[in-house]
């Protein structure tokens, strides 16, 4: 073995000048940090320019672009398009926006809306009422498979004489019609195809659309021309981030203004740091809850229904998993909702004793199924924990994580065959929109094979009132809430509310009841 | 991670021109005895003992739900901390390493085994050999990962699908490496003498071509399980893995990562273990390859 | 040269044609299906059926089978169902963020492992080589995910220095300068077992060639020991070294799936999860079929450099 006694040759001293060199030059350029955190605009108040940043979970779906399906989705809708009607985070009282007032007929058979006449699309053309008889219509068509597509279909006369006020008449009373309006995005009738093909989104609303590159991001700038206020921001840029530790990061690291897809956990670090701020919508919400599919014989029985219903900690879900920022559930409803009822909503509260009673009476039962959808740290963490809770009171459980696509499949075709975790939304707008839309509620038929000619009446007469919030409609819910209760095909669990963490430059940041963004009079500060 | 990033750490095992000179060389078993090799098998050793004394060592069962204890720090009482849904992580590393015990020592075996046993049959007629070639082609084709994401589609995640890729993807290599050795082998004068002779297929298999290519193959199998350390940590990094609440340190290291801000304690002790099980097979191996060198 | 190639892609073609049935009926194989992940789970029965209807899975299989193929052969890949576009241009998007990640590690890696080998058997000193050694099993033996999870808390959380993800907004030749720190991490994360395997190869193949006789009658006439290595014993290593680059590139490919999923950079490897979740037919089939297209060709030219380096295997395959 030979040793080189030499001194460092020539050569590799070259080569580390030159590796410094390079790291000089790197370090002297502008960094990517810096540029990605620079932003415009400095004083108090609201500033124009600037282009907001969002970090969003799952990207645009073309073909299901209607249905609220994912963040990316949301924030595209609520940017780009404007409704008739605007509900309040907080209440079911519509609110003016494309629609300056409206007036529902005395037999309840139809709705006649006095539009905006100062309304152009992205392209330039006029708002007129044909466009709201093709938005509602496209609602009606099933391909796009949207929540209230049942409801959109039971309008079946418009009369659109006025280019400026439209009258929808109905099959029959609807008492959810206002939910329609609420969700229901004016689109442009002339750019259809592009839409279909997810190439462009022409609306009425405060942005217009400017590009998508699938899988990355979605741009919108400003529409200089908006009927309402002009847009603070020059535009929107939604980054996919799929990942919600890595949009903590980004947004850590300036190359996010503001994330949607944050874990509560992250959520409640975020908001103690004094560079961030966390904003809560509680208004918007979801519903996470245990399924139970009655095709399984155990689970037939309602007493182990009740003793799972007894036996979860609801609390301790909220608290641990969702750091507070839910509220324990056993009706979906929230607190302003015409059917929210008080007492009803604490039938079932953490009590092992009870639940362990119940177990007893039923003797032993085999291992039941437990699904969730796969890799969401929040499904994960619930699942272990209802599991760990029913384990204790002597109901044994195979957890099941499956992918979101055979999940979905096994929900549609009904095959779970034990319990599952899921959330669902809706029972924040009028709550018969629920009961007739929602899936797992469809009293037609659900993935619990529930089948009850009880609560399919008590559903349909809810729909069929003349307002969502009449005394009759009132009855109806508490009908539909001993049904809920007393059958337990559905053991809700929380009411979860949406929440965004952006960095303090963000400011005056909005959300739609349906869950969008609503960055109308957003503005960001230096 | 894949495979032949790690082949390539092993340059001599798959040339053909090494095997000419098969004498019994004491050098490979010795090898094991000191240096490298020791140092691999002791801290194999170690890894696997804390595994299997799981159930003596550990303070708490894997599954056990402290009511309280949420994603607290490490303490007297907890050494790791304890998870999101409060149970203790050092426990849980512990049974952990079984989990992933059972991937090194039975998934990659087994993949071994039939791979051996496929490239042995096949590579002894010249039809089946062709055919064979292209399986494993197609199966290499696609880079370990992508199978898993497709296999996790078929059976959903589990230990189960983690077992299958792992077979999978040690099948082919396995196979590929038999049949270099077979057909290296075959050409050596004494084995065409055997044949010329008269000598069935069968008794120069079991006679000249399978003592032959145990060296190498030992190596890769070192090679394949530290590899398949790698698959399961990927695979539960991306969600295809164990299943809760069973732990695995793949996936103990993905909850971690998702505590990452909060609790960077979490991921710590199973990284370690990671490490040092990737690390110890990999000396292993790279202290028998040495030694068929030397 | 070229006659061998040619007696070597009958067999690389059989191969993808084989690889483009199995991959088709694969696909179909897979429980869940895109209609259903489309349609969510509100969607009526019409509604479904109409979908079906629309994305042509109303049809017998073989129907199905042929249109594609006869799709593929006039270069038209078809139409992904769930991003809408052209599964042509989704992949290319994707393909030239992933390929500019890989080249990028693969120039790094080859940087590293010159350097690094050169100097273990120029110096030949003992503690040089230990810390050589042991980085380089400590780099083998460090996870992917571990590695990109430690550079992202380091350069971009606590020191931030460097995105902790995603691609310049701009593309990447806009600003030179900002490409080069979004590609940094991504970029060492995926070439450090790479740099590492081939470093243990290079310096390998230099002791090797160091051992030859010409060596020793070099020495002999005074030649320093660093300008035989420089000069002669390198330029006889390289080529294995090309070869075993060829292998690397398709291993990193691989890897980029993990590294892609880490730091968020929108290339093949997300965009085949997505694709495979979303039960989105034509771009799976695409994306697998290009990945086994790959293989094959790295296959035959690497077979093709063999044969070209030792002419025992161009005679061989003749017989």
């Amino acid at each position: 073995m030979r040793r080189s006694h030499r001194p460092l040759s020539l050569r590799a001293l070259a080569l580390a000048l030159v590796g410094l060199l390079v790291l000089s030059v790197l370090s002297a350029c502008s960094s990517a940090v810096d540029e990605a955190n620079g932003s415009s605009g400095s004083d108090s108040g609201p500033s124009d320019g600037g282009t907001l940043r969002i970090g969003s979970t799952s990207d645009i779906v073309p073909a299901t672009i209607f249905t609220n399906s994912s963040d990316a989705t949301n924030t595209l809708i609520g940017a780009v398009y404007d409704s008739l009607i605007d509900y309040p985070l907080d209440s079911l009282e519509p609110q003016p926006r494309l629609a300056k007032s409206w007036q529902v007929a005395d037999d309840g058979l139809s709705i006649t809306l006095q539009l905006r006449d100062d309304v152009t699309f992205h392209t330039g053309r006029d708002f007129t009422s044909k466009d709201v008889e093709f938005s509602v219509k496209t609602w009606a068509d099933p391909t796009w498979t949207v929540q209230l597509q049942r409801t959109a279909a039971a309008i079946t006369g418009f009369d659109t004489t006025d280019p400026h006020a439209i009258t929808l008449k109905f099959d029959h009373k609807l008492s959810n019609i206002f939910d329609l309006l609420d969700m229901l995005p004016i689109i442009d009738s002339e750019t259809f195809d592009d839409l279909k093909a997810g190439k462009t989104y022409v609306g009425t609303g405060p942005f217009e659309f400017e590009s998508w590159t699938p899988s990355s991001k979605v741009v919108f700038k400003k529409n200089d021309d908006y009927w309402g206020e002009e847009p603070h921001l020059d535009g929107i840029q939604v980054n996919i981030v799929s990942d919600p530790q890595a949009q903590v990061s980004q947004l850590r690291s300036g190359q996010l203004d503001l994330v949607t897809g944050a874990s509560n956990r992250d959520l409640e670090t975020l908001g103690k740091d004094s560079k961030f701020a966390v904003s809560g919508f509680d208004g918007a919400v979801q519903q996470i809850y245990v399924g139970a599919d009655l095709a399984n014989p155990d689970l037939q029985d309602v007493r182990l229904r009740q003793a799972i219903a007894f036996a979860i900690d609801r609390q301790r879900i909220v608290d641990e998993v969702f750091r507070g920022k839910g509220t324990p559930i056993n009706l979906p409803w929230p607190d302003y909702s015409p059917a929210h009822d008080a007492k009803a909503n604490e039938t079932y509260t953490y009590d092992p004793a009870k639940a362990k009673a119940l177990v007893a009476e039923l003797g032993s039962s085999p291992t039941i199924p437990l699904a969730y959808p796969a890799g969401n740290a929040n499904y994960e963490a619930v699942a272990q924990i209802v599991q760990a809770n029913l384990e204790a009171v002597g109901i044994k459980t195979e957890l099941q994580p499956a992918e979101y696509s055979q999940f979905i499949k096994q929900l549609i075709g009904g095959t779970f065959g034990g319990l599952w975790i899921l959330q669902h939304g809706y029972a924040h707008y009028t709550p018969s929109t629920l009961a007739v839309s929602a899936y797992p509620f469809n009293a037609d038929k659900n993935a619990s094979h529930f089948e009850s000619s009880a609560y399919k009446e008590h559903a349909d007469s809810a729909w069929n009132q003349d307002s969502g919030s009449s005394p009759e409609a009132v009855e109806d819910y508490k009908l539909l809430n001993k049904d809920l209760l007393d059958n337990l095909f559905l053991i809700e669990m929380a009411l979860l509310h949406f929440q965004t963490a952006e960095t303090k430059d963000v400011h005056d940041l909005g959300m739609s009841k349906r869950g969008e963004l609503d960055l109308r009079s957003t503005y960001l500060s230096d | 991670m894949s495979e032949s990033l790690i082949d390539i750490a092993a340059p001599e095992a798959t040339s053909p021109d090494d095997q000419f000179d098969q004498r019994r060389r004491p050098g490979i078993w010795t090898a094991l005895r000191r240096g490298k090799g020791l140092a691999g098998l002791v801290l194999i050793g170690v890894v696997v003992a804390l595994g299997l004394l799981a159930p003596v060592l550990a303070p708490h069962s894997a599954t056990e739900q402290i009511p309280g204890a949420n994603l607290v720090g490490p303490s007297g009482a907890h050494w790791f901390g304890t998870d999101e849904v409060n149970r203790d992580i050092f426990s849980r590393t512990l049974y952990g390493i079984r989990t992933d015990l059972i991937v090194v020592f039975l998934a990659v075996p087994i993949g071994a085994a039939i791979g051996i046993f496929v490239g042995l049959i096949s590579s002894w007629w010249t039809f089946t050999d062709v055919v064979a070639q292209r399986v494993f082609d197609l199966v290499l084709a696609f880079p370990t990962l992508i199978l898993a994401i497709a296999l996790t589609a078929f059976v959903g995640p589990g230990l189960r699908t983690v077992f299958f890729v792992i077979v999978a993807v040690e099948l082919p290599v396995f196979g590929r490496l038999t049949r270099t050795s077979v057909r290296s082998v075959r050409e050596m004068p004494y084995v065409e003498a055997a044949h010329v002779v008269g000598a069935g297929s069968l008794w120069q298999l079991r006679r000249h071509v399978l003592p032959n290519s145990m060296e190498p193959l030992l190596v890769q199998l070192a090679v394949s399980m530290s590899v398949a350390v790698f698959i399961e940590g990927a695979m539960s990094f991306l969600g295809l893995g164990v299943r809760p609440p069973q732990p695995s340190l793949g996936s103990l290291i993905r909850d971690g990562v998702r505590n990452l801000y909060d609790a960077p304690f979490f991921a710590v002790g199973p990284l370690v273990i990671v490490v040092a099980l990737v690390l110890s097979l990999l000396l292993v191996s790279q202290a028998l390859a040495e030694a068929r060198r030397a | 040269m070229g006659a061998y190639l040619l007696r070597r892609l009958p067999s690389a073609l059989v191969v993808l044609a084989i690889a483009s049935f199995g991959i088709f009926a694969m696909v179909r194989m897979v429980p869940g299906d895109p209609v259903s992940t489309l349609a969510g789970p509100d969607a009526s029965p019409e509604a479904r059926a109409a979908i079906r209807a629309d994305l042509g899975l109303d049809q017998p299989l073989v129907t199905q089978y042929v249109t594609w193929l006869g799709q593929l052969f006039r270069g038209d890949f078809g139409t992904s169902y769930r991003i809408g576009g052209s599964v042509k241009d989704l992949v290319a998007d994707g393909a030239v963020n992933t390929i500019v990640l890989t080249v990028t590690a693969l120039l790094l890696a080859m940087a590293v492992a010159l350097v690094c080998s050169v100097l273990a058997v120029v110096l030949d000193n003992r503690w040089v080589n230990a810390t050589l050694s042991f980085g380089n099993t400590l780099a083998i033996a460090l996870p992917t995910f571990v590695t990109g999870l430690v550079l992202i808390l380091l350069f971009a959380v606590v020191f931030p220095v460097l995105p902790a993800g995603g691609t310049p907004p701009d593309g990447f030749l806009a600003r030179p300068d900002l490409s080069v720190q979004y590609l940094l991490l991504p970029a060492v994360c995926l070439a450090l077992g790479a740099g590492a395997a081939l470093t243990r190869f290079l310096t390998e193949s230099l002791r090797t060639e160091l051992r030859q006789p010409y060596v020793t009658t070099a020495r002999a006439l005074g030649i320093s020991r660093r300008r035989i290595v420089l000069t002669q014993a390198l330029r006889n290593a390289l080529p294995s070294a090309v070869t075993v680059l060829g292998i690397q590139f398709g291993t990193l490919l691989g890897g980029a799936v993990l590294v892609e999923a880490i730091f968020t950079w929108p290339g093949l490897g997300g965009l085949i999860e997505e694709a495979i979740s979303g039960r989105d037919y034509p771009l799976v089939q695409v994306l697998l079929l290009l990945s086994v297209g790959v293989f094959v060709v790295i296959q035959l030219v690497t077979d093709v450099i063999h044969a070209w380096l030792d002419p025992r295997i161009r005679i061989g395959a003749q017989a």
